[in-house]
């Protein structure tokens, strides 16, 4: 269960001052042009039940890459709490957070963020190797998971022969490889060509509905959000303007945004996933 | 004025005024490849007035500086040119002529037969002689500054042709950056630009006719050696007083680095020189192939049959113990300021002063803080080799993908964890570039560093250049080149595939 209790991400030199300025009023263009700042988060309140599935949507610069990264303290914030199971991760000392993310958190980066000197194997076992865990422990952990992902048997090749896709899944492969229970996926498919995406989105939510992890999913494509959320988070300059079911956000848009925004998509591809409690049912 | 195509449209905006001039003359140029003739009358007869004006600086300063140069050769011939100096000289030796016959006289008077008046009648008849000759080339110069005048016309005249000939040409090639960035600073023509221009050669080309009309009026440069005296001795306290404060860390030091040295010498001389050329040998293939194992025998030979063998094993370990310690340093500090740009952006300035100053100037304070001898030769080796490997550790640093580092982190990754498994590995290449231009810039070095005491192949160099004996001197610097390209080879080969 992860909680956000209004949560703000000011970037630039004077943090506080605008935050403050920004928490009395809407800050207008002139605040920021004043003290040269951006506003990434502004009180972000959200909560993520135990393997939900949250997308994250947005256009550019709406602070959807910037909201998951104060989950795991990649960035850290301005102002707010970010609760883990009720632990409140603001206050974790460097060895305590250091020790969060290598065991509980695993997270997927649109730009693959692969290490090209390490071998694909070496790779998607990278946070066990942070962790600590015996080479050859590991290494027959990152071959499951390879299997796991569909690249059984590659893990001696380098990364760079590998194509987007494929380098994708190694990816994915790592964000798995120390068993966490929540994962972060920042766009993760958003630079693949449609098909591969397709397929990869079908993969995951397998792999998803088979490992039932807490997921927050940044994307920017609303057909994909139908496809793979419960719940959708809609953010526009910062500010989270609606939460919601995918089909809420479209029968019940909280503003006339909301409605464009969720209106570019074409309803023959909107394929409906079965709510959470049908799916535990079954 | 404002019908035509966007084109024309935009360079009517672009001139500002004479906008169906410059569009026929953009026409012209741009209907053919090449160049095509286009006669700008105003660029001519302004000349770097209207460059200025235009504010096409690239061509401004050169033409200006053409200009004002055939100004000068003009002022310089028609003040008389080489002539008026030779005219003096030829006015001094007369003088001088004209005295000693006098003294001739004087002394022959006393008494006609004594050397002093042979000798004094003598040397007056030279002198006549001299003066005679230099009077003859001073006219000889007077005759000639046509020619120097006729070189100044004709530079000013070529100068001010080539700005017409190629002002419309200039103007349209920045009319097409004007359009494309839309700069409104490159458009139109400006009087302020254009005044200054013109109030710059107004008062150049005066000064350069006033120092020819008086010669004397610029001789000197306005300086005050008392100036530079207080300075020198200044610095001279300066560096007497630091060398006094840092002798105990300098002796440290100099034990430190003549330990090192000690060591990498008595395992290259010490050891039977057939097994170290056998290991030199078996380093070379397995880590650069069977080519540069082949030069290497060469190389070898080379140095062992002419008797630099001794030599050269001390010189690779002076420049070994140099590039060491340039390596141990530099590294760790190319890491530093890979991640810290205000560390950065303090050394970088420290290594182009390192790497620009002549080595003689270093040598100075060098001795003054740790004396004559190799520790010396070895320290200012350092100073002149360690940029290299700084400056690409910290641009190999600074140059791994900061996704991959975040990702790294987002994984629990420590500083230690992300600087062994993360950033140098895939700094790696840009670091071994580094070492191995430390290495050759060390070995650049041993010469001068043979200047202040230490021994090996630079001392031979410096033998032969002190006896002037020019078969040594080349045969020793071979021996030196000869070390750098197996070396070189050998750094260079690792990481490469052997075979």
């Amino acid at each position: 269960m992860i909680e956000l209790e209004d949560l703000w991400k000011v970037f630039g030199t004077d943090e506080q001052a605008v935050l403050r300025e920004a928490r009395r009023s809407l800050p207008d263009q002139e605040i920021l042009k004043r003290h040269r700042a951006v506003i990434g988060v502004a009180g972000a309140q959200l909560s993520v039940g135990h393997g939900e599935l949250l997308c994250i949507m947005g256009l550019s610069g709406s602070g959807k890459s910037t909201l998951v990264r104060l989950i795991n303290r990649l960035l850290e914030p301005s102002a707010g709490r970010v609760r883990i199971d009720g632990q409140d991760i603001i206050q974790l000392g460097n060895k305590a957070l250091r020790e969060l993310r290598s065991t509980r958190i695993g997270m997927v980066f649109q730009s693959h963020a692969l290490i090209d000197h390490l071998s694909i194997r070496d790779n998607v076992a990278l946070p066990l190797e942070i962790r600590g865990v015996a080479r050859t422990q590991r290494e027959d952990r990152a071959d499951e998971l390879l299997a796991h992902v569909g690249l059984t048997g590659l893990g001696d090749g380098r990364v760079r022969a590998l194509s987007g896709g494929m380098q994708q899944r190694v990816g994915l492969a790592r964000a798995l490889a120390a068993d966490p229970d929540i994962l972060l996926m920042d766009e993760p498919f958003s630079a693949l060509d449609p098909l591969i995406r397709h397929d990869l989105q079908t993969q995951f939510m397998a792999l998803s509905a088979d490992l039932r992890k807490t997921t927050v999913f940044v994307t920017h494509d609303v057909e994909e959000a139908f496809r793979i959320a419960d719940r959708v988070v809609l953010m526009r300059a910062g500010r989270i303007v609606q939460i919601g079911t995918p089909q809420q956000l479209l029968d019940q848009p909280a503003d006339d945004y909301v409605a464009r925004f969720m209106g570019h998509t074409n309803p023959a591809y909107r394929e409906k996933k079965q709510p959470l409690e049908a799916r535990e049912n079954a | 004025m404002s019908e035509g195509t966007a084109r024309e449209q935009a360079i009517d905006r672009f001139v500002g005024s004479n906008g169906p001039y410059y569009r026929r003359a953009f026409k012209t140029i741009g209907e053919r490849k090449g160049y095509v003739p286009s006669f700008n009358v105003a660029a001519f007869l302004l000349g770097p007035i209207w460059l200025s004006g235009r504010r096409i600086w690239s061509a401004f300063w050169p033409f200006l500086i053409a200009d004002l140069l055939a100004v000068v050769i003009i002022a310089y011939a028609l003040s008389g040119g080489d002539s008026v100096d030779l005219a003096a000289r030829a006015n001094q030796l007369e003088d001088l002529a004209a005295r000693r016959q006098v003294e001739a006289q004087d002394a022959s008077a006393q008494n006609a037969a004594s050397n002093l008046a042979k000798s004094l009648s003598r040397s007056a008849t030279a002198l006549q002689q001299a003066a005679a000759d230099a009077r003859e080339t001073a006219e000889q110069a007077q005759a000639d500054t046509w020619l120097f005048t006729a070189m100044g016309v004709g530079l000013l005249a070529a100068s001010r042709l080539l700005q017409g000939a190629f002002s419309n040409h200039l103007a349209e090639r920045r009319f097409r950056a004007w359009r494309l960035e839309g700069d409104a600073a490159k458009g139109g023509f400006s009087l302020p630009s254009a005044a200054a221009a013109a109030v710059l050669l107004a008062v150049l080309v005066p000064t350069v006719l006033l120092s020819f009309a008086d010669r004397t009026l610029f001789q000197a440069v306005p300086s005050d050696p008392t100036w530079n005296s207080r300075a020198a001795e200044w610095l001279d306290g300066l560096i007497a007083a630091i060398s006094f404060a840092v002798r105990p860390a300098a002796i440290g030091l100099t034990a430190g680095i003549s330990a090192v040295l000690g060591l990498m010498e008595n395992a290259l001389t010490a050891t039977p020189w057939p097994v170290v050329m056998a290991l030199i040998l078996a380093v070379a293939w397995q880590l650069a192939g069977f080519r540069v194992f082949l030069l290497t025998f060469v190389a070898i030979s080379y140095l062992a049959l002419l008797g630099y063998w001794e030599k050269s094993m001390q010189t690779v370990a002076l420049l070994g113990t140099a590039a060491f310690i340039s390596i141990a340093i530099g590294i760790p500090l190319g890491v530093l300021c890979g991640y810290n740009k205000r560390v950065a952006a303090f050394i970088r300035p420290l290594l182009d002063f390192m790497q620009t100053m002549p080595a003689f100037v270093y040598l100075i304070p060098v001795i003054a803080l740790f004396g004559i001898g190799k520790p010396s030769g070895i320290i200012a080796t350092i100073i002149f080799g360690i940029p290299p490997v700084v400056r690409l550790t910290a641009l190999g640093i600074a140059n791994v993908p900061p996704s991959v580092r975040e990702a790294a982190i987002a994984f629990g990754a420590s500083r230690l964890f992300l600087l062994l498994k993360v950033d140098l590995p895939t700094a790696a290449p840009s670091i071994m570039a580094g070492v191995s231009q430390t290495i050759l810039m060390c070995l650049s070095m041993v010469v001068i560093a043979a200047l202040i005491g230490a021994k090996g192949l630079g001392e031979d160099v410096l033998h032969a250049l002190q006896y002037a004996a020019q078969g040594q001197g080349l045969l020793a610097g071979l021996a030196i080149l000869v070390c750098a390209i197996v070396l070189d080879r050998i750094v260079q080969g690792r990481g490469r595939p052997s075979h």
